[in-house]
């Protein structure tokens, strides 16, 4: 009986532990969900220093996102006259409808930050470099998809916050040379914001850009991979080739440890030792599920502390004072507002000149990056490296400027578009009654 | 080596099982919220309630949950009752209960407003859509507050008096209509005063001044305040406008007609009642007088329906 109890047990709890190295390798490569982690790892990529894992930190998020999005879908209906009404239903009738879509909302601006801060880790500790430059591009993409989808799911919930970041939002993009009024028209089926935006934004929001990133996503950790980890392992590698690898004894090494212009003490260039690697399963499994759960514990909290706004329904006839973009293109509106230029009856457009070129030339230094970064070999895959302190300057530099603009945009600015201090008195808007 | 693979172990484990506890706390907590909402002691009470004055039957009748009065028609989704429980046993509870299980007053209109034709905000305002008392009386992050006496004392009104401008969504096109005397009164007067020489409404008019049909509709925030010595609302802007208003708008050419502070209160309210709002022909009463009836105006012409 107890023989048959610990039987079920163990075939419900499915505990496993591998008993050697080869069956930890196979506990990778024989699962499909696994199979794309390699059967070790460095033990630098597993620091909590080096990556701070903010990829996996990301990644949870958007799994978080894709769960509670396809539930919210259950519930959501994308038109102007329902729309509205079914994110109330959420909000008060829906079983633990509230804590989903507050959990949707807090972990779509929480992966907006997060992926953008996996990216500052990448650039601060070069990461970027040689093999790892295509999948930084695909990283750029990917940040532009997450900012993508954040902002398509910002119009859903068709309330007067929603309504007017968009109309701000796309303005700005009408304001691209040449191609930005077919640019609005197109992303809003019209010449203002409608039914059809509603359609397009939902669209857009809940299946291609979602299964765009998804694909993008299995191709930057497939990148990962092949590139040959995290460049954590770059300084070891390096460090190993410097010294002479102790060979093995064996009858064999004389014959195939020979190369030409050296002597049987070989320079081992590429490969780790046994000591700079752990087995994937268990270390890296349990770390991302750790991770995970940390993420996932992050975004209930703020769930259940933090209701997700929502005000008036949308309407087209009254214009909130001020009409904000979401905070992440907030920083856009700061510059779109302060770069307007007036000399006589000479306008120059701060929608052309700080809502498109500027970002726009900082889009394409940032994917351009590393091939305009010429720091030596060395500074790869480490924090903060001296021979990069000038570049890394400049990145932080523009970090501040933008998070600065992100503050006053968000905190500062009020009615009139005028700047408050806090502290000061903000003029109270009239009502009807 | 092996000591370093265990350290991952022993941190990582500790680490995996105190962040299982937090979840499970707050998965708790989520599902505490879920089965006790704020509505849930309300109805506990108010099935109490039902078995002192209706009955051990009647209590057990009554099943807790959200309530609703849903009517597609008009877009109307009133939850109010999910704690405003009484609102249909007048003919049981006391009048006397207080809020929010008192039965509804059974005025003498009721009967031609039934609840399941017309809900609860198309009268009260408020937001319908909700089931908390902070949400659902909308003083926050709603355009359309319900109608409180609170409210209706910033202005010098009782609640019924202000709920009058609501009633003349429907009742615009009547002349008079028994139980709202302020609209009626502000009816005679725009007459009387011939406000529609300068003013254009609904299509007829003079055009010295600006058109006033969907008066109700304008945003406050278009309005400027700087010469309003009260609260800044569209209420009280045009309430000092009719008794003032070459002091609120400088150089106006309205004249000053000496409205006395009823007056333009009543006035005030027969032009915040002119929105937009469309409802279903059967939702617009048939005069009430058969002579003098207003010419029908060419934009919104009243269907005299069935009913």
């Amino acid at each position: 009986m107890r023989d048959r109890l610990a039987k079920l047990w163990r075939s419900i709890a499915w505990t496993w532990s591998p008993e050697s190295e080869r069956e930890s390798s196979e506990a990778i490569v024989r699962n499909l969900w696994l199979h794309w982690f390699p059967a070790k790892i460095t033990r630098a990529a597993m620091s909590w220093n080096y990556s701070m894992w903010l990829g996996t930190a990301s990644a949870s998020l958007f799994l978080i996102l894709t769960v509670t999005g396809v539930m919210l879908m259950f519930f959501y209906v994308p038109s102007t006259e329902r729309a509205y009404g079914s994110i109330k239903d959420l909000e008060f009738a829906v079983s633990f409808g509230r804590i989903l879509r507050n959990q949707h909302r807090w972990a779509a601006e929480g992966m907006v930050a997060v992926v953008f801060l996996h990216m500052a880790r990448v650039f601060f500790t070069g990461a970027y470099r040689g093999p790892r430059a295509a999948n930084w591009i695909v990283g750029v993409v990917l940040l532009l998809l997450t900012l993508l989808l954040s902002f398509t799911g910002y119009l859903l919930p068709w309330d007067q916050l929603a309504f007017w970041a968009v109309t701000v939002g796309t303005n700005i993009a009408r304001e691209a040379p040449v191609v930005g009024g077919t640019i609005s028209f197109l992303l809003l089926g019209g010449n203002q914001i409608d039914q059809q935006t509603l359609l397009r934004f939902y669209v857009l929001h809940v299946f291609f850009l979602p299964v765009l990133l998804w694909i993008l996503f299995a191709y930057h950790m497939w990148r990962v991979r092949k590139d040959g980890g995290l460049a954590a392992v770059e300084p070891i590698r390096a460090e190993r080739s410097m010294r002479p690898k102790e060979m093995p004894a064996t009858k064999s090494y004389s014959m195939f440890g020979l190369t030409p212009g050296t002597s049987v003490q070989v320079m081992s260039s590429t490969d780790l030792e046994e000591q700079d690697l752990v087995t994937s399963s268990p270390n890296l499994t349990r770390r991302m599920m750790l991770v995970f759960l940390a993420v996932l514990n992050a975004t209930l909290l703020a769930a259940i502390l933090f209701n997700a706004p929502l005000e008036e329904a949308a309407n087209a006839a009254v214009t909130p004072n001020p009409a904000k973009a979401p905070w992440y293109f907030v920083w856009l509106q700061e510059l779109v507002a302060s770069t307007t230029v007036r000399l006589g009856p000479l306008t120059i457009s701060g929608g052309f000149l700080g809502g498109i070129l500027l970002p726009g030339f900082l889009l394409i230094v940032l994917a351009l990056w590393p091939w305009l970064d010429r720091s030596p070999k060395n500074a790869e895959g480490r924090w903060f490296a001296k021979t990069r302190r000038n570049q890394n300057g400049v990145f932080a530099a523009a970090i501040v400027a933008i998070v600065i603009l992100i503050i006053v945009g968000v905190y500062l600015r009020g009615p009139y578009w005028k700047i408050y201090l806090p502290g000061t008195p903000r003029p109270e808007m009239p009502k009807v009654f | 080596m092996e000591k370093r693979e265990q350290s991952y172990e022993a941190t990582d484990y500790g680490w995996l099982v105190a962040l299982s506890f937090v979840f499970l706390t707050l998965v708790a907590i989520a599902l505490w919220r879920e089965v006790f909402p704020s509505w849930r002691p309300i109805q506990k009470t108010f099935r109490t309630t039902l078995q002192k004055y209706a009955g051990v039957e009647k209590a057990d009748a009554f099943q807790s949950g959200i309530k609703q009065i849903w009517i597609p028609k008009i877009n109307v989704v009133d939850r109010c009752v999910t704690c405003h429980l009484g609102y249909d046993w007048g003919s049981v509870l006391p009048a006397t209960l207080g809020e929010p299980l008192m039965p509804h007053p059974n005025l003498p209109y009721m009967g031609q407003h039934p609840f399941q034709q017309f809900g609860c905000t198309p009268c009260h305002g408020g937001e319908g859509w909700a089931t908390t008392a902070e949400a659902a009386h909308g003083d926050k992050g709603w355009n359309d507050p319900m109608l409180s006496a609170s409210v209706a004392t910033r202005y010098g009104l009782t609640r019924g008096e202000l709920m009058q401008m609501r009633c003349n969504y429907c009742h615009r096109h009547d002349v008079s209509t028994p139980g709202m005397e302020q609209i009626n009164a502000a009816k005679q007067l725009f007459k009387k005063k011939k406000c529609i020489v300068c003013h254009t409404v609904e299509g007829r008019g003079g055009a010295t001044a600006p058109e006033i049909t969907y008066f109700g509709d304008k945003d406050p925030e278009l309005v400027d305040f700087s010469h309003v010595t009260g609260v800044r609302t569209l209420f009280n802007w045009n309430y000092e406008h009719l008794i003032e208003p070459d002091k609120i708008s400088p150089h106006t050419v309205m004249p000053t007609f000496n409205f006395t502070p009823d007056e333009a209160r009543d006035l005030t309210l027969l032009l915040l009642s002119w929105r937009r709002e469309i409802f279903p022909p059967e939702y617009i009463p048939a005069p009430l007088e058969a002579t003098p009836v207003p010419a029908p105006s060419p934009t919104a012409a009243p269907s005299p329906s069935a009913k």
